[in-house]
């Protein structure tokens, strides 16, 4: 069964096409990351499948629920971790997780916010105010946030942007463990991002999806050295 | 319920910076008091009178401090997230009016204390007075809600300070219309404000005398206006923002 689909999916925005007659078949448990260049119209993409934007034309169904019908159901069983840092700037980092449990009504938000403290080994971080956390920390606690309401789907757009190293990792590790407990949606500048962590990869340009497959698949198809060089010769249509 | 807990937030992000409580309770306390130690013999800054126009006068840095939470969460990444929750319009924008509800009523009430520490004679009509305030400073939220939907935060440092302006020169708080005549009266007859502060003049003096239907009906089209455009606005910004 397919966490997510879209039919001929298209967002205009006065004459510009940001999107064009997207297909998509996404299986439930999947890491599927979407690649291309900037404006290529990926965070449009993510911004109506997360039900941020209507689109202008098409279809998108999640978990067998149409967007146009359903759309605060849909909202119920989603999440997204935004690609700048959204958390409360003057909350600390328990009331950012209790505002958000309170959001989506969670029943037994203690158990909930506990598990995820847990998880994240956010104990140290907790007491602090979000707007005085670094950078890694901030983005660490927005993913956080992103599973208070244990969603079915998760966005995560540019989880690691601007991120050392070392907190990058840790991100991984984290991505790595929700593996095939849920549907994740990943949009990452980051080629070896995209290939360690995803299950198959979407590389969009010009608003269309041009090319899906595995990394291997990818390399394989454009007769590269790797995923980078792979992604290049199927983004620019193999000029480069 | 998700206004509430929306409003919670809201009330904290308020409350945790200072300059806003500065502004919004210090500030027109300081006035209360300073205005006090002139004797100027004038009706308006009486102290019965002068009150009523030091609340007025904080319900514009109300007005100021909306737009600028309103414009901050909308140039944050926090509202893309909160667009893609369950949460609906009205979620939104009675979460930002109750949020602000306690501090006009903090407002009041330190407001009312210093005036009656001052002199002001304690009546019972001082409680249906911060009930008819808290009814108008929804005009006043919402006002903050529309410029902040307009506006980017910026923007709203400017607006604001006009908002605050005009409350002072055309409410009759410092000088009734009447002194400057002419244009200046058909101006402070148009807006909403002298309308304002002559109602809750009316409630603390238990006296509607000053309080004419042109009044009522300003007021009415204002703060119906306003409430209905800030909804349209921060609808149509939200979507908008999010392109």
């Amino acid at each position: 069964m397919y966490s997510i689909e879209t039919k001929k999916l298209t967002k205009k925005f006065k004459d510009k096409i940001a999107v064009n007659e997207i297909d998509l078949n996404i299986k439930q448990g999947e890491l599927f990351a979407l690649l291309g260049v900037n404006g290529a119209g990926k965070t449009t993409t993510i911004k109506m499948l997360s039900g941020l934007i209507l689109p202008t034309s098409g279809e998108i169904i999640i978990e067998n629920m149409n967007m146009k019908k359903d759309i605060f159901k849909i909202k119920e069983i989603l999440n997204v971790s935004p690609q700048e840092t959204a958390i409360a700037p003057n909350l600390t980092v328990k009331e950012n997780l209790e505002f958000m449990a309170g959001v989506y009504q969670i029943k037994d938000k203690e158990k909930k916010i506990d598990e995820l403290i847990k998880q994240f080994k956010l104990d140290e971080v907790l007491n602090k105010k979000a707007k005085t956390l670094s950078g890694g920390w901030q983005r660490k606690v927005s993913i956080a946030i992103s599973l208070i309401n244990d969603p079915k789907i998760l966005f995560l757009d540019e989880p690691t942007l601007g991120l050392d190293v070392i907190a990058r990792k840790e991100l991984w590790k984290v991505i790595n463990s929700l593996k095939g407990k849920i549907t994740i949606i990943l949009t990452t500048h980051y080629m070896e991002e995209a290939e360690s962590l995803s299950d198959r990869i979407g590389i969009m340009a010009n608003g269309k999806l041009i090319d899906i497959g595995t990394s291997q698949e990818l390399i394989k198809k454009t007769k590269a050295k790797n995923f980078e060089d792979a992604f290049v010769s199927i983004a620019t249509g193999g000029e480069l | 319920m998700r206004m509430i807990n929306f409003a919670k937030r809201n009330f904290k992000e308020l409350i945790r910076d200072p300059l806003s409580l500065v502004f919004e309770i210090v500030l027109p306390l300081f006035l209360l008091f300073i205005f006090q130690q002139f004797d100027i013999p004038a009706e308006n800054y009486r102290l019965e009178n002068f009150t009523p126009s030091i609340i007025l006068f904080g319900f514009s840095f109300i007005t100021l401090f909306t737009a600028t939470l309103i414009a901050k969460d909308r140039t944050s990444s926090l509202l893309i997230r909160l667009g893609t929750s369950p949460m609906k319009s009205s979620d939104y924008i009675l979460g930002y009016i109750l949020s602000l509800l306690p501090i006009v009523l903090i407002q009041n009430v330190l407001f009312f204390i210093t005036a009656i520490a001052m002199g002001l004679e304690f009546t019972i009509s001082i409680i249906p007075t911060i009930l008819i305030s808290m009814i108008i400073s929804i005009f006043f939220i919402s006002l903050g809600i529309l410029i902040g939907s307009l506006v980017s935060e910026k923007g709203t440092g400017g607006l604001g300070s006009i908002i605050v302006q005009l409350v002072c020169f055309t409410s009759g708080m410092y000088f009734p219309k009447e002194v400057m005549g002419g244009v200046f009266e058909i101006i402070c007859k148009s807006l909403p404000f002298e309308a304002c502060l002559t109602i809750i003049q009316g409630t603390l003096h238990n006296d509607f005398s000053n309080l004419t239907l042109l009044h009522i009906i300003v007021f009415l089209i204002y703060f119906i206006t306003v409430i209905f455009l800030s909804i349209i606005t921060f609808k149509k910004k939200m979507i908008s923002d999010n392109k």
